[in-house]
């Protein structure tokens, strides 16, 4: 077509290429998203919605010591499980990229990582149960080496856990966008600053890294709104004594309290949105497409 | 039913029963006129409802004596609840918990029930239909007894009739009385009250259910039996009471008194078999589950009575014609026996024990009823056991336990601040 | 690149690590595989009661475990619907992204928005639309919608990754050679982000499979796998439970095995013909 878009052709492609997403998104998200900001200022009896404009909600929301308390609890999983996330799926990255030549190897040691993701959640998940409880398998080991003579309490229905289950269930979302950008790089590049004489540390900070950030920022932005919009893992795996922002919530849909649900929701968006573009203010995804 | 059914078989005991019931269907026993008995097999019926209420093999025998399909879905009452409210055309015939009746029946999308047309209205138990005990007095006001929802003035009413009336919103299926679970071994004594649930003695080993309807009123038990506070009615508390039930729990969870809170019905069960909580707010199931592990656990009935809870068949209100008469037809279908049978071997009581009997051996009526001993291994629809020869079920006989209801499942007039400070206690 | 290198101690090193994160990927599931062949007598949690394939059969047997055959249906067909639209829709957004375009950034957090807002609100507004539209909510229209909203966002996020710094020059190329659009994007432009595209897929097909929150009240009257086995764990506390996890894993495991020898018996086949 490159004879004919030479003139205003060109212009319209991107609208064209980016309209199916663009009006899915508009009418499945945006639309409902409107009306989750207008439930937020009306009122429920918990059955029938009057639509009646009130600020009670987000009074009642900011009021309340336990938002604040919500949001520090769920930002601080957050921002652990990004750390840890970070590193081991670099880490792992690096290796795929770096060190396992073929790209049907690399494919298929990604897929061993997409593999358990294909059991049920809620199976994976209780299946921690049986092996850090007071009785499971690694207090029986630790136990039987006789390091300790007390069962250790603080490995399940712990933060412990609840952090544990979110690297365990997230990392696959730091690897593959890490990957997918460190797999661009040229290896001349790396072959040159060796020759140069550049350490291997100094090619890691001034070239890898640099050029991965994309990917390192678009696993932070997975892994920081699954955390964020997360209610189960919390739940389970605290035992029900850590709450989330979306388990407290679900509390209150559960209720039928949709009003009060959708301001925290509300909040909740806003809170992300800040959270991701203050990852945006560090990495510009859009301008690194397409060099 | 005094008839010795000693020598027959319960196979073959079922088999002529459950004939003797569908003929009675077939026959307009229940005032169904016959002339549609050739297009009502067209007829597929979606029955939608909890998971110990909505059961597969249940449908699959209604469907093979009623001549039409049903068809399940399985939702737990607060997924239902939503669907009732926003999506009741998705939804044909629903079971629903009482409590949360109460709560969706405002919505106007459900029909209101003739009892006329329920042949074994008569026979449902006082107990659900009038609210009285066994002994022809008033159950507890307290919480939401299935009577305070039962019965509406008119078909449109969106309130709850305050006494007996000739419409009723949904037929009684299904109670239960529900307690908390202990593990003898590891107690080593008798316990019988509920004040034991915040005894020092069992810190860092007592998990309640984070439903905050029903945890409150563990908790709310616990502290009457301390005789910190009376309740005037702790099924429907005042900002007050709510504020020191919290602010007790509150500091009882910073005391380290708690292992867990649990949701779902496996995390207590895990919780009780692991050892990792002695005693707990539990589901009758759980136990059993625990049980079948070989590890002791009880459903101790405590002297403060029980936490007693009911679920009922209603029906959405576009149903019309054909759909509208088969769903009247599963409903008498559903009291007539075979029904109460299954889910009395599940340890349920049916709302009308009399027909369920005809569909139990006397070994498991003596067991599931009567509070005897088991002449015979208990087992569950499912073949599996549930208890050996000699058992007695925890708490005893029908009588004993329901006898002593101190409270039904609620929702309370403040629920929405009651969610609110329960969610705070949670996050402590 | 370590092409022509000897492999130093870092590839054993990383490997390890790697090696040590597969583990404790696959640990729990390990517990599963042990757990699912629990004797009759056994529950949820250690100790083994004996070793029997009980489970298994009163899995595929008993009513008791409701619809599981529907469900995981159900699933696997919304899940490689998921994958055939998020991967075509996000690969076309992804390109446009390329270049500025006018609402770009509103559209790019509204993405954001649809990742982070709570499933079960969302599927309410999606129900509630479907509603006003006077259509039917059912698992392949309003499910299948509601799947969308959470796996377009990843694939969306995903496509930037992979059109990351990007080399146009060889689409360019194409072009100047006179290759018309739809030949450059089919030869040039999917050839080389094929791998990526791979990514896309997967996780279109996974996040579907495992979607719940936004699936409940759009569901319609059939329910998908993950909502079946959520209810089964308010009733069932048997090694059923783990039977599943094993049976759906082996599934996995034998659809990947066949997929790759497929495509390396394409390769062979092709190569061979190249030769010729």
């Amino acid at each position: 077509m490159s004879g004919r878009s030479s003139g205003g052709g060109t212009r319209l492609v991107p609208y064209l290429q980016v309209a199916p997403l663009a009006l899915f998104t508009i009418a499945f998200v945006g639309i409902p998203i409107m009306t989750l900001l207008a439930l937020s200022f009306w009122q429920t009896d918990g059955i029938s919605i009057y639509r009646e404009f009130t600020l009670e909600n987000y009074r009642e929301l900011f009021t309340s010591g336990l938002t604040y308390r919500l949001f520090y609890t769920t930002i601080k999983f957050a921002l652990i499980t990004l750390v840890a996330t970070t590193i081991i799926g670099f880490t792992c990255s690096y290796f795929l990229v770096f060190h396992v030549r073929s790209l049907k190897w690399q494919i298929a040691l990604l897929l061993v990582c997409t593999i358990p993701f294909w059991t049920s959640n809620v199976i994976r998940m209780i299946s921690w149960i049986p092996f850090l409880g007071r009785e499971g398998l690694f207090n029986r080991a630790i136990m039987s080496m006789g390091l300790t003579s007390e069962p250790l309490d603080f490995l399940l229905y712990s933060q412990f856990s609840v952090v544990l289950t979110y690297i365990h269930l997230y990392t696959l979302f730091m690897i593959v966008p890490i990957f997918n950008s460190m797999a661009k790089i040229n290896p001349n590049i790396i072959e040159a600053a060796r020759d140069a004489g550049a350490s291997g540390w100094q090619i890691l900070t001034t070239i890898i890294i640099p050029l991965s950030r994309t990917g390192i920022a678009l696993g932070a932005i997975f892994v920081v709104t699954l955390v964020m919009g997360d209610f189960f893992v919390a739940r389970v795996m605290s035992g029900g004594q850590a709450a989330s922002v979306v388990s407290a919530m679900k509390n209150q849909i559960d209720n039928l309290f949709y009003p009060q649900a959708a301001a925290m929701a509300i909040l909740l968006i806003v809170v992300v949105a800040l959270l991701v573009s203050a990852i945006l203010r560090v990495v510009d995804i859009r301008s690194e497409l397409a060099k | 039913m005094t008839l010795d059914k000693a020598g027959v078989s319960r196979r073959k005991f079922l088999k002529t029963s459950a004939a003797a019931a569908g003929a009675a269907a077939g026959s307009g026993v229940i005032g169904a006129p016959m002339i549609w008995a050739q297009n009502i097999r067209d007829i597929t019926l979606s029955w939608t409802g909890p998971s110990f209420s909505v059961i597969a093999d249940i449908a699959q025998k209604a469907s093979e004596d009623l001549g039409f399909t049903i068809t399940t879905q399985v939702m737990e009452s607060v997924n239902l609840m939503p669907r009732v409210v926003n999506q009741p055309e998705t939804l044909e015939v629903v079971d629903m918990e009482y409590w949360a009746l109460a709560k969706v029946w405002r919505s106007g999308n459900y029909q209101t029930i003739d009892p006329k047309k329920i042949a074994e209205w008569d026979n449902i138990t006082p107990i659900l239909k009038d609210g009285k005990n066994f002994d022809g007095t008033d159950l507890t006001r307290q919480g939401i007894l299935p009577y305070k929802v039962l019965y509406v003035d008119s078909a449109d009413s969106t309130e709850f009739a305050s006494g007996t009336t000739d419409i009723a919103t949904t037929v009684p299926l299904i109670f239960n009385a529900d307690t908390l679970g202990i593990r003898p071994d590891l107690i080593g004594r008798p316990v019988e009250s509920y004040a034991e649930l915040f005894n020092p003695e069992f810190k860092g080993k007592v998990a309640l259910v984070n439903v905050p309807g029903t945890g409150i009123l563990d908790a709310a038990n616990a502290f009457e039996a301390l005789g910190e506070i009376t309740y005037a009615d702790k099924g429907n508390m005042t900002r007050d009471e709510i504020d020191f039930t919290i602010n007790r729990l509150i500091e009882l969870k910073r005391d380290g008194q708690f292992r867990a809170f649990w949701v779902s019905f496996d995390e207590s069960v895990n919780l009780m078999a692991s050892g990792e909580v002695v005693i707990q707010s539990m589901w009758a199931p759980a136990v059993t589950a625990v049980k079948a592990r070989g590890i002791p656990c009880v459903y101790q009935g405590m002297k403060e009575g029980y936490r007693a809870w009911g679920d009922g068949t209603g029906i959405m209100k576009h149903l019309s014609g054909l759909k509208l008469d088969a769903a009247y037809e599963f409903m008498n279908w559903q009291l007539s026996g075979w029904q109460g049978g299954f889910i009395g071997r599940q340890g349920y009581y049916s709302s009308t024990p009399q027909n369920a009997r005809n569909f139990m051996t006397d070994n498991e009526w003596g067991y599931w009823y009567e509070g005897k001993p088991a002449t015979e291994e208990i087992v569950d629809p499912y073949g599996t056991v549930m208890d050996q020869v000699g058992a007695v079920r925890d708490g005893g006989s029908f009588e004993d336990r329901i006898g002593n209801i101190s409270v039904f499942n609620t929702v309370m007039d403040e629920e929405r601040y009651m969610v609110q400070r329960w969610n705070e206690f949670i996050s402590a | 690149m370590a092409q022509g290198q000897k492999r130093g101690p870092g590839f054993y090193l990383l490997a390890a690590f790697f090696t040590l994160f597969v583990i404790f990927l696959y640990g729990p599931m390990l517990m599963i595989f042990i757990l699912s062949f629990q004797g009759t007598t056994g529950g949820l949690t250690l100790p083994m009661r004996g070793v029997s394939v009980h489970w298994f059969g009163d899995l595929l047997t008993s009513t008791r475990y409701g619809d599981l055959g529907g469900g995981l249906t159900r699933s696997i067909l919304l899940g490689l619907l998921a994958l055939v639209l998020t991967t075509v829709i996000s690969l076309f957004a992804g390109l446009a992204f390329r270049r500025r375009f006018v609402g770009a950034g509103p559209l790019f957090y509204l993405s954001i928005i649809s990742l982070v807002v709570p499933g079960i609100l969302l599927g309410l507004g999606i129900s509630q639309m479907f509603q006003l539209l006077g259509l039917r909510l059912s698992w392949l229209t309003s499910g299948l919608v509601a799947h969308l909203t959470w796996t377009l966002p990843f694939g969306l996020l995903i496509m930037f990754a992979v059109l990351n710094r990007f080399d146009t020059s060889w689409e360019e190329a194409a072009r100047d050679a006179g290759a018309r659009a739809w030949a450059t994007l089919r030869l040039v432009t999917i050839p080389i982000l094929f791998p990526g595209l791979i990514a896309v897929a997967l996780f279109g097909f996974t996040l579907s499979y495992d979607e719940m929150p936004r699936t409940l009240l759009t569901v319609g009257g059939k329910n998908t796998l993950p909502i079946e086995i959520s209810n089964m764990t308010m009733t069932v506390t048997t090694p059923a439970l783990y039977a599943i996890g094993t049976l759906t894993s082996a599934l996995s495991f034998a659809v990947i095995a066949i997929s790759f020898i497929s495509i390396a018996v394409i390769q062979k086949r092709r190569e061979r013909r190249a030769e010729d």
